[in-house]
Parts: structure tokens; sequence; C-alpha cells
């Protein structure tokens, strides 16, 4: 899903609820949601490229949640590889199914 | 035979307890247990003016010159023969020198130049008794050590069956002090007829000249002054009420040192909600470790998840968005320093090349395992594993690489940017490395997600012994008075348990609380707790509490050098005797002495004793006179010290079956009830 636009020169992002909200409207808890819903795979988002946002307080806010994001991103697979195998032997020892 | 005490202290020095030589009190000592031969083994010093003393005070016994030396972390004991006393007085007196001068222990280089010629001297180090000469040292000093000095019968008969042990030998250590009154239960006996140097020096060479008794060899040694030997193996104390059973195992407890007690009643439940909770609590103690090591992994993660703070990251997030905002807000406020391209970097993030390093390990692992080569070998050749990790190793060194450069970078552009910053009102980024909280993130989840299997109540483990069944199970903490249980100080848990069922929000409100050590955090997540089962896999009664404790009581006997029981009838009924405690009491006898004092014939017939003793309360004109009558089991007569008889079936009638006329009356009743 993709969850960061760029639509007609501004910025946009849905939250939890699943609603389309202004970027400039993003809360901390918004921005933790991202990041669980790009850990977990199925999260896209539109490229930032300066010329498609002419509003610049989006085009500020969006570059710097995207270049974040894109940094998560790259390393999804080492949080994966890494998440896997946190705390692994506590949870195969305690999990009684 | 000749009875010899070759480690016997005349003076105290800073290594004893303070004690004022007497020597009456030696002299009535080796008279008294007739004693054929001693040696004076003060600690690194030898008194020549006080041996020659004591050698005409005792005219009729051996008296050979000693020391005991602080020799490589042990003690040993230096005996020359008397013929050498003043050679030896003055070789001793360079170890008593060396002692005040540096207060610690002599080498065994130091000592080879004291004492040149080791064939002169006998040799008897500290063996199976503290401080122990190491054997690694006492091998070097092979042949000249024969013999070591042990504390106990126990290890004495160990010692005997164990080829490859020193001679054993047991001797008093005894300081001799006013008033002190000495048993003799603490010497050996040797097969010798005289007491040379040469002739006790030859006896301590040779295991089958060395004894616990005089006439009885190693399965029997001298126990108390009043002439009771017991036996190596197990040893029933029978009589009427008042004979002076109980005071027998009392004088024994005394006399020796690593004994085991187990005295009358003891074992009784007398207060069962008093009794219960002491009981669960020595269960508790006693498993601790089992504990521990089920615990262990979870302790693991708390350690770890103690220093996450998802609120803290939570403020982080914050900060960066309002600094984005701000900084979106503020645009047009840039100027030139702002507008620059490092004003606004953000750092790289860190790189973790834990992963990597893992798998770099695991192939290691995979290439230098040996036992299973073949299995590894038919799925992946082994060529191939050290390409992998050739491989693997080229990517570790770029990335590392890589991660060093960014580290680099991440400096300078923060030092450009403080630079920058003094130049410019446009407000800053506060940046945040996403991966880490999604990390935490990832961490608390999975926390939550172990804290809740881990509470779910399962069995642990179970260990059965004797017929009762040890059960411990993990289940969750019923209230707030169980956590404050947990952690033995008095704190207030109520608001904390509120949130026990959040792992995280409770692990918060464990963290509010002051006089916890974060270290604890971990036992207050589930609790493990130890039942006790009967046979039929019930919860025990008061009763069989009492059972399981005195089975514990004996099976712990293992750890000492002497098992003593006063009347176990007295806590328990004859099924339970018969079925299992004779059977462990008899077990644990062929390892250390057992005395069982009892009036019960299923413990004192059934159990067939090595060794039965009967005491007996015989009154005189103005006085009464304990006395007591020894002898095996199938001896017609038991014999007193002094010759005495008494036949062994009146006393097994008196005393176990209350008469011979109850014991044929009641088998005819029972003989009637059958038919």
């Amino acid at each position: 899903m993709r969850y960061l636009r760029i639509e007609d020169n501004r910025a946009y992002f849905v939250n939890s609820s699943g609603a389309t909200r202004p970027i400039d409207e993003i809360g901390k808890d918004d921005l933790l949601f991202l990041i669980d819903r790009l850990v977990e795979g199925d999260f896209d988002m539109d490229e930032f490229v300066e010329e498609h946002l002419q509003n610049q307080a989006h085009s500020i806010i969006y570059k710097n949640i995207y270049e974040r994001l894109t940094e998560l991103l790259d390393n999804r697979d080492r949080f994966k590889d890494e998440s896997r195998e946190l705390y692994k032997e506590a949870l195969e020892k305690y999990s009684k199914s | 035979m000749k009875r010899i005490d070759l480690h016997i202290h005349t003076i105290s020095t800073g290594q004893d307890s303070d004690f004022e030589f007497c020597l009456n009190s030696l002299v009535t000592y080796v008279n008294d247990s007739g004693i054929d031969a001693i040696a004076i083994t003060n600690h690194n010093v030898f008194d020549i003016d006080q041996f020659q003393e004591i050698v005409t005070s005792l005219q009729s016994t051996k008296v050979f010159p000693g020391i005991e030396v602080d020799f490589a972390g042990g003690h040993l004991l230096v005996i020359a023969d008397d013929s050498e006393v003043l050679d030896f007085a003055n070789r001793a007196k360079q170890i008593t020198e060396q002692w005040n001068n540096q207060k610690i222990p002599i080498t065994l280089q130091d000592f080879r130049v004291v004492f040149p010629d080791l064939s002169r001297l006998l040799l008897i180090p500290h063996y199976r008794k503290r401080p122990e000469v190491p054997d690694h040292v006492i091998g070097e000093l092979k042949p000249d050590i024969t013999a070591g000095e042990v504390t106990s019968p126990r290890k004495f008969k160990h010692c005997i069956n164990d080829q490859s042990a020193l001679v054993p030998v047991i001797f008093s250590d005894c300081r001799m002090s006013k008033g002190l009154t000495m048993s003799a239960s603490r010497t050996t006996y040797i097969d010798a007829q005289e007491t040379t140097f040469a002739a006790v020096r030859m006896c301590l060479a040779d295991k089958s000249k060395v004894s616990l008794s005089a006439d009885r060899g190693h399965d029997f040694f001298d126990a108390l002054p009043n002439g009771l030997k017991l036996s190596n193996g197990l040893n029933v104390v029978i009589g009427e009420r008042s004979s002076g059973k109980t005071y027998t195992l009392d004088l024994l407890s005394e006399n020796f040192d690593s004994i085991k007690y187990v005295k009358q009643f003891a074992l009784l439940e007398r207060d069962p909600e008093r009794d219960a909770k002491q009981f669960e609590e020595l269960l508790t103690r006693g498993h601790s470790l089992v504990t521990q090591e089920y615990l262990s992994e979870f302790r693991d993660v708390v350690d770890d998840i103690t220093g996450v703070s998802i609120e803290a990251d939570e403020k982080l997030v914050q900060k960066f968005l309002q600094s984005v905002k701000q900084y979106a807000s503020e645009v047009e406020r840039k100027d030139s320093f702002s507008n620059t391209r490092l004003y606004d970097e953000a750092p790289y993030p860190e790189v973790r090349l834990d992963g990597l390093k893992g798998l770099i390990a695991s192939t290691k692992t995979l290439i230098e395992t040996t036992e299973y080569r073949a299995i590894i070998e038919e799925f992946i050749p082994f060529q191939q594993l050290t390409g992998l990790i050739v491989r693997l190793m080229n990517e570790y060194a770029v990335q590392k690489e890589v991660a060093l450069k960014q580290i680099w970078v991440n400096d300078l552009v923060e030092s450009i940017q403080r630079s920058l910053k003094l130049h410019t009102a446009t407000p800053e980024i506060n940046h945040v490395d996403l991966y880490q909280i999604a990390f935490n993130r990832s961490k608390v989840q999975k926390f939550s997600r172990i804290a809740n299997d881990l509470r779910e109540e399962t069995k642990i483990t179970e260990k059965h012994l004797q017929g009762f069944t040890i059960v411990a199970k993990i289940r969750p903490y019923a209230g707030a008075g169980e956590l404050k249980t947990v952690s033995g100080k008095k704190i207030a848990f109520s608001n904390a348990f509120q949130s026990y069922l959040e792992p995280y929000s409770f692990l918060k409100e464990l963290k509010t609380i002051e006089g916890l050590e974060p270290t604890d955090y971990y036992k207050f997540f589930a609790k493990v707790e130890y039942n006790v089962l009967n046979r039929y896999g019930f919860e025990v009664s008061g009763g069989e509490r009492s059972e399981f404790r005195l089975l514990q009581q004996i099976a712990d006997a293992q750890n000492y050098d002497m098992l003593l029981i006063d009347e176990p009838e007295s806590s328990f009924d004859n099924g339970f005797l018969r079925d299992e405690v004779n059977k462990l009491i008899k077990d644990i006898s062929t390892s250390i002495p057992v005395v069982v004092v009892t009036h019960n014939n299923t413990v004192g017939a059934s159990i067939k004793p090595n060794y039965v003793i009967y005491t007996k309360r015989e009154p005189l004109q103005n006085d009464v006179e304990y006395r007591f009558y020894c002898g095996t089991p199938s001896d017609k007569e038991l014999v007193s010290p002094d010759g005495r008889t008494i036949k062994n079936f009146d006393v097994l009638m008196n005393c176990l079956e209350a008469g011979e006329t109850t014991y044929t009356d009641r088998g005819h009743t029972y003989e009637i009830l059958k038919d």
C-alpha cells in the first residue's frame, strides 16, 4: 500500500484509520504507524521529487520523512534478520505451543 | 598391635586458638588411652626443652620429635627418629626462622634445602583433611611420603580400598590444654611389635599394617573413650528407656567433627501451617538452581529490555517531527549558512554488522566441527564452506570499511553543522534513527510475548525420590503479596501488580519501585513453585512431609562422615520405615558409619545391622551405672568392654518385642486371625 503520496504539489500520508491526511498534520503516532507498516512489508511511498512539490513546507517535511524511511527500507532485510534472531532462545524455551 | 597418635600440639602458636599447655593432660590422655607412641607436632616450631620434659614424663611411651610445617598450601607433619632429636631441632629452627620472617608456606625447593635427606624422616601430609597438601606435590615427594592424614573412619576406609591412595592415618590433632578430657577415638593402630621409628615408618608404608581398631581391622573403629567401638557400616543401639541411648549419640556428636545428627521428633510437625510454609521455603531453597537455570534466558531478555524506553523513543520521534515542521514553517528565513546542503544533512545511521558476524561464526562452526563432519559434507562440500566463509569475511571487511567511513563523515558533518548554526537563526532538524526505534518496538513486542508465554502454568521438572515426586511448576503470581515475598523486602507491590498482565507496563512499574534491584526484575513475572506429591500423585500430608524430610536428611548425610538417627519410629509408621527408611539407611551405611537408636523391631531387627549396641541402666546400691554390650546380630552373646556378657536373644526380645511372652502371644494372635 502507498502510505506517502504526492499529488497536485502537495504531500499526503495515510494514518492508522486508513484516512489520507496532508503531510503537515503528521504526528508521532502516525510516524510510528508508518514504521510498523514498513517493517511488516506492505509499504510503498512516492519518490521525493522536489519539482513535484511546490508547497515548500510540504516539500521539507516530506523530504525528511522520506529520507529516514528510505534508510529503514534499505535495511529492512537486515532488520528482519536481526529481529528474527532477537530473543530466539527465550521464545523457543518458554513457548508452550 | 600398637596404638599411635602422631599429631599432638603442645605450644600455642598464632595458628591455634589460644591455649596453655598442660603436661598432666597429655600424660593422662596417653596413659588412659593406652597409646604406645606419640609425636609432638607444633605449627612451624619445635621446642627441644619441652620435648625432653615430655619424654621424661612418659617413660613407657615412645615420643617422637616433630613439626607441622605450612607447606605448599597445606600442612605437613615432619617427624624424626628420637635418636636424632638434636639434628632435627637445628633443622626445625630454620623452618621457624623462615616462617617468622615471611609468614608464607615453605616451598618444596626450600624444604629440600632444610631437610636434604627425606629418607630419614616420616612425612605425613594433610591428605583428606584441610588444608590439604596438593596431590601433585605429594607425587613429587614419593617415595618419601607414604601415609596421609585423614579426618574420619569413612575416609580411612575409602583410602584403604582405593589402590592409588596413600596409607591413611587418623590422629587427634589436639591441643593439650588444662582440663582437657580427650577420647582416643582419633588414633591409628599399627601392626608392629615395637614402636621404634623404623617400625612405625615401615607400617605407615603398608595398608595392611594400619587399622582403626586393635582387633577388628577396618570394619570397626574406636568411637568413644568409654571403650565403645562402632562398625564402619550400620550400628543399631537398643535398650530400655533412660538407659543412655540418646546420651551415646550426643557423645558421638561431640566427639566427631562432621556428623549428621537427626534427633528424635526433629521431623515431626507441630504447627501444620508454619511447618508447611517452612517446608516450601526449604524446597525452594534446595532447588534454587533449577529456578535460576529455567529463568536464565528470560533474565537476559529482561536485562536487555530494561534499557529500552518506548516513551523516550516516542519523544525522539516527536522532536524530529516538530523540528521538521518548524524548519518548514521558517524556511523563508533561510540564509546563506542554512541554505547550504550540509546544514540539514542527516547523519548516516549506525551500521549493524551483528547478523553478518553471527553468520561468519556459524559457518566457522560448520567448518571446525569434526564430530558431524561426514553429515555436513553429505550436503555441503567442505570446499564450498571455506569459499563461503571467505566470501562472508570479505563482505564484512567491505561493510566495516563503509561503516568506518560513515562514522568519519558523520563527525565531519556534525562539526560543520555546529559552525553553521552559530551564524544562523534557522531552526535545526533533530534527526532520528528510525531503525533503532523500530528495533526497540520489536524488542518490546517479543518481550511481552515471552513474558506471557513464561507465566502460563506449566510443569518444568519432575524428580522422583523414594516414592515421592518433587514437581517444579511455573505459574502466574496470584497477587501483590507473593511479589513482596519474593522480593524479601518490605516493599508494596499493589500498584505494580495492577499492570501485571501487561508485561512492558509492569516492568515500567517495577522500575519506579525504590529499593528493587534491576537484576531482580525478572523474578517478578512468573512464580516457580515446588510441590511434593506422594506415590498416588496427591500433595503430601503433614506426616508425609516429615517422611520426605527424613529421606532428604538421610540423603544429605552423604556429605558428612557419620550419620546418627535417634528413634525414627517416633515420627513414622512401620510401612514407611520398612519400605523406604530401612533401605536408604542400609544403602548409606555402605559409604559412611550410621548409628540408629531404636525401640522398634521394624528398624532394629529387620534392618539387619552390622553391629548391635545394647545400653543398660544397672542400679547399684546408692547409684546407677550405665553399661553397654556389643556384638554382631548373629553373636549368641553381646559383650561389654570389661568382658561381661548378656544373651543377644533376650536383649532383642526385651527391647524390640516387649518380651518373649508378648512376642509369642502376638504370634498366636496373628496365627488365629490368619486362619
